[in-house]
């Protein structure tokens, strides 16, 4: 029997779960909370800011990646006094306004000298992050390895898997990366049977493909734990398998913990049958019928399946417990979306992305770069409702709300860059997905543009996947142009 | 920043129709893209005489501008980590002490109590300016666009120049496309774009366009105090106000002139942490980034006007301009406004070069291609 510790609690844990999965199974579903505001986040599926907290005195641990581990001590962040009491979450009840902007702007704070000196300080703690690490008394960077192949595939879905079993068996050399560390993990929970896996191909599973670097020809695959190496992989060529994500609702409360997507949902059901919850509502653009029937297949309870564009609001105050569907309130513990769809432009964007002015995806990808599967489809548009609720998180780690991104707007700020700067959309845990397609889903819905027609932000390397001393190891395996 | 500091100050000494054009989006460049770090003293005369004064801008600036621009003393410590880099941090010490700057040589226990986090292992010596320190810069160019904007100077950004009208070898106005900007005075002040726009006017300048880059680590609350600057290692960096560690370094490279991020600079500074900074061993690197500046031969600003065309002015060659901008700025303005070219802009006119007066500074934490 496994036992972790979580905020002095002890509980017990199955082998094979997650911290978060683990939590979950024992009802514990409020394991963060929002920057400034200290709205409460969980596993979700959709943000990174929910599933942080602190293990073994490491902070910022991703929980629904870290396995446990028997007599895990793991934490939760930014709460004052003390991780099982947070008297800074009064701040829930601050307007939003006042955040707008973040805490930095200095209308209302000091100009200088000791007083801002102080300001600053305080500022440091409210800005809601984790204590650092304890000192070791040295640290050692974690040797990083190269890797030669003709195609590289990333992804390891079905369509994935499909990809790689058909280049291999050209007689190329083809790398296969996936973040999960069994394959086509959300292919089986929905109950597909995973193919089978030509002997040739390298897979790279517990990876994340963190960065696209000169042109596509050189991606960095960072492992999930700490002790390992990353991989430099030179590859002639890219195919991107890597699927789509359900995106949030731009709804109320939206961010909530007990709201997940599809994935994470079925995640639970099929590996751990653990329910998303007593009583579910699933509502997507198409594909929640399949996934409503499948979750209750698994074992839960749904009391509502419909599309998405029909949810006006979820209730609940330290976690879900309604939606309202135009004015029938109903109840549920649990909200799963399924859709809008949408991929991760972020490796896409950084292979065919560049300027000198501002990194932009006007050039288009290399032929050498292709899509395939759920990826290759066009994505979904986010539904934005007519009258939107200013409360809604755009960005929830870094409490952006539509309030915020609306009253610039409405002020001429138009710009994507420009709204990122202010607002710090995107530069939370997330690094911009799916943060930024809410946001562009909101500025083309209030200035009438058409979403494919906005300038993106840059979508930067290597968004949190790789630790300072994994980077540190490839200096011995990638070298200067 | 060089542009909105030069326009405001203008204005300051009471000069109208001012319009400021950016071909790039408002910090989209150098301004958006710096270290944020800012320090009176440095290894040479010519530098520190200047940076000193733009310091003293800097401790002023949010009631020059009337918005905070949340310039903090947090302190700017430089650091060796071998015997040379310690004697030039000696001797600039000493230098300092010349022009009244508050800076010392800090004993292993005051390293010690100022950077507790710090591997001292690898430090030969520390070189402390309590009263330097850090400006985010977004709060920064918040308030010169405001205060640009409260004066009546037009500011365009995504408004690039493509060509100029040219009388005689002087600047009469700027192209826009088709549109014709008549001035009397251009200043050029267009970063790593300075060399091609002077070009445009048949104006050959010094330097090249290089890239650099920068990366954040995901927040933490404070480990790091003061701003950071190793001699030896080519990185700087500093914890910003919400967590992040945000710095830099430098490898040798062909020059790049593009905005796109590659490995080995990421690679390097993070073994720059793993090495002085145990703690942050395992923290996760959020993102990178690329951004390109301007590169003269001897690294220092080419500041004042063109020998040999007219009315075309440069704040160009940056590489410290961030912590530069308010002080040339104020000098740049006086001698565009009054005709007084002051004493410390005059080392670093556009023809020391050819005149065989390049500028010494050992101070710098910048590579040479």
């Amino acid at each position: 029997m496994i036992k972790i510790a979580w905020n002095n609690t002890i509980l017990h844990a199955s082998p094979g779960d997650t911290v978060a999965v683990a939590l979950y199974r024992h009802g514990i579903v409020s394991i963060a909370s929002t920057r400034k505001l200290h709205e409460p986040m969980g596993y979700s599926g959709s943000y990174v800011g929910g599933v942080l907290a602190r293990v073994d005195g490491q902070p910022n641990i991703r929980l629904d990646q870290q396995p446990v581990r028997d007599g895990m001590r793991v934490e939760s962040q930014n709460r004052w006094p003390g991780a099982s009491c947070d008297l800074l979450s009064l701040a829930r009840f601050l307007p939003p306004r006042w955040v707008y902007g973040g805490f930095e702007h200095g209308r209302f704070t000091p100009r200088h000298g000791r007083a801002y000196l102080l300001w600053e300080r305080l500022l440091a703690h409210l800005a809601g992050v984790g204590r650092p690490p304890p000192r070791p008394r040295s640290a050692s960077e974690r040797p990083a390895r190269k890797l030669g192949v003709d195609v590289l595939v990333a992804g390891g879905g079905p369509a994935g898997q499909k990809a790689a079993n058909d280049i291999a068996r050209t007689g190329r050399t083809v790398a296969l990366v996936s973040r999960g560390t069994t394959l086509g993990r959300y292919a089986q929970a929905m109950g597909v049977t995973p193919l089978a896996l030509h002997k040739d191909i390298i897979v790279l599973s517990g990876m994340e493909l963190c960065g696209s670097y000169r042109r596509g020809s050189l991606m960095i695959a960072a492992p999930m734990e700490y002790e390992s190496g990353a991989v430099a992989i030179e590859a002639e060529s890219l195919v991107l398998a890597t699927g789509k994500s359900s995106m949030p609702p731009m709804v109320r409360n939206s961010h909530l913990p007990g709201v997940m997507d599809a994935h994470t949902a079925l995640l639970l059901g099929h590996f751990h049958a653990v329910p998303a919850g007593k009583a579910i509502a699933v509502v997507g653009t198409g594909a929640e019928t399949m996934v409503a029937q499948r979750l209750a297949l698994l074992g839960s309870t749904v009391v509502y399946c419909g599309h998405v564009s029909e949810l006006t609001c979820i209730h609940g105050h330290s976690r879900v417990t309604g939606i309202d569907i135009g004015n029938r309130r109903i109840r549920c513990d649990a909200m799963v979306h399924a859709g809008a769809w949408r991929s991760d432009p972020s490796l896409a964007f950084q292979t065919g992305a560049e300027g000198v002015f501002q990194v932009s995806d006007v050039m288009s990808v290399d032929a050498d770069t292709s899509c395939v599967g759920f990826c290759h489809e066009p994505d979904q548009d986010i539904h934005v409702p007519d009258m939107m609720d200013p409360a809604v998180r755009i960005c929830p780690c870094m409490d952006v709300t539509a309030g915020e991104v609306t009253d610039l707007i409405d002020r001429a700020v138009t710009d994507p860059e420009i709204l990122k700067r202010l607002t710090s959309c995107g530069m939370g845990p997330c690094q911009g997905f799916p943060c930024w397609e809410s946001m562009l889903a909101l500025l083309a819905k209030r200035t009438g543009q058409p979403v494919d027609s906005l300038v993106r932000p840059s979508h930067r390397p290597p968004r949190r996947a790789l630790t300072v001393a994994q980077a540190a190891g490839l200096c011995d395996v990638v070298q200067p142009l | 920043m060089q542009g909105l500091s030069c326009a405001i100050n203008l204005a300051l000494l009471g000069i109208r129709d001012i319009v400021v054009l950016d071909a790039g989006y408002w910090q989209g460049g150098a301004s958006g893209r710096n270290g944020c770090l800012i320090r009176p003293g440095f290894g040479g005369h010519d530098w520190t005489r200047l940076f000193e004064l733009s310091w003293r801008e800097w401790t002023t600036l949010s009631q020059k501008l009337g918005h905070n621009v949340m310039f903090t003393e947090r302190g700017y410590t430089m650091i060796a980590e071998t015997g040379q880099s310690a004697d030039m941090l000696r001797n600039a010490s000493q230098l300092h002490r010349q022009y009244g700057i508050t800076s010392e040589i800090l004993t292993s226990r005051q390293i010690s109590k100022l950077l507790p986090a710090i591997n001292q292992e690898y430090v030969t010596a520390a070189l402390h300016q309590p009263r330097g320190g850090m400006a985010p810069h977004h709060s920064v160019m918040k308030g010169y666009l405001h205060a640009c904007g409260e004066k009546g100077i037009e500011v365009r950004y995504r408004t690039a120049i493509t060509g100029f009208d040219m009388h005689d070898h002087s600047v009469r106005g700027v192209y826009v496309n088709d549109h014709l900007i008549r001035c009397d005075t251009v200043v050029i002040a267009a970063g790593p774009q300075s060399p091609e726009l002077a070009r445009y006017a048949q104006a050959e300048i010094d330097g090249y366009m290089m890239r650099i880059e920068a990366m954040a680590l995901e927040p933490m609350r404070p480990l790091i105090g003061p701003a950071l600057a190793l001699i030896d290692s080519l990185a700087y960096f500093h914890q910003t106000a919400r967590g992040e560690v945000v710095g830099g370094t430098e490898v040798p490279e062909t020059p790049q002139t593009n905005l796109r991020a590659d490995v080995p600079a990421m690679a390097a500074m993070a073994r720059v942490y793993t090495r002085l900074f145990p703690q942050l061993a395992d923290i996760r690197i959020l993102r990178q980034w690329a951004g390109l500046l301007h590169i003269s031969s001897d690294l220092a600003p080419l500041l004042g006007q063109h020998p040999r065309v007219r009315d075309l002015w440069f704040s160009a060659g940056w590489s410290y301009g961030f912590a530069g901008a308010p002080g040339a700025g104020l000098l740049m303005a006086k001698a565009i406004a009054k005709g007084q070219v002051d004493e410390i802009l005059r080392p670093f006119a556009l023809d020391r070069f050819e005149k065989g007066n390049p500028i010494q500074e050992a101070g710098v934490v910048m590579i040479k291609n």
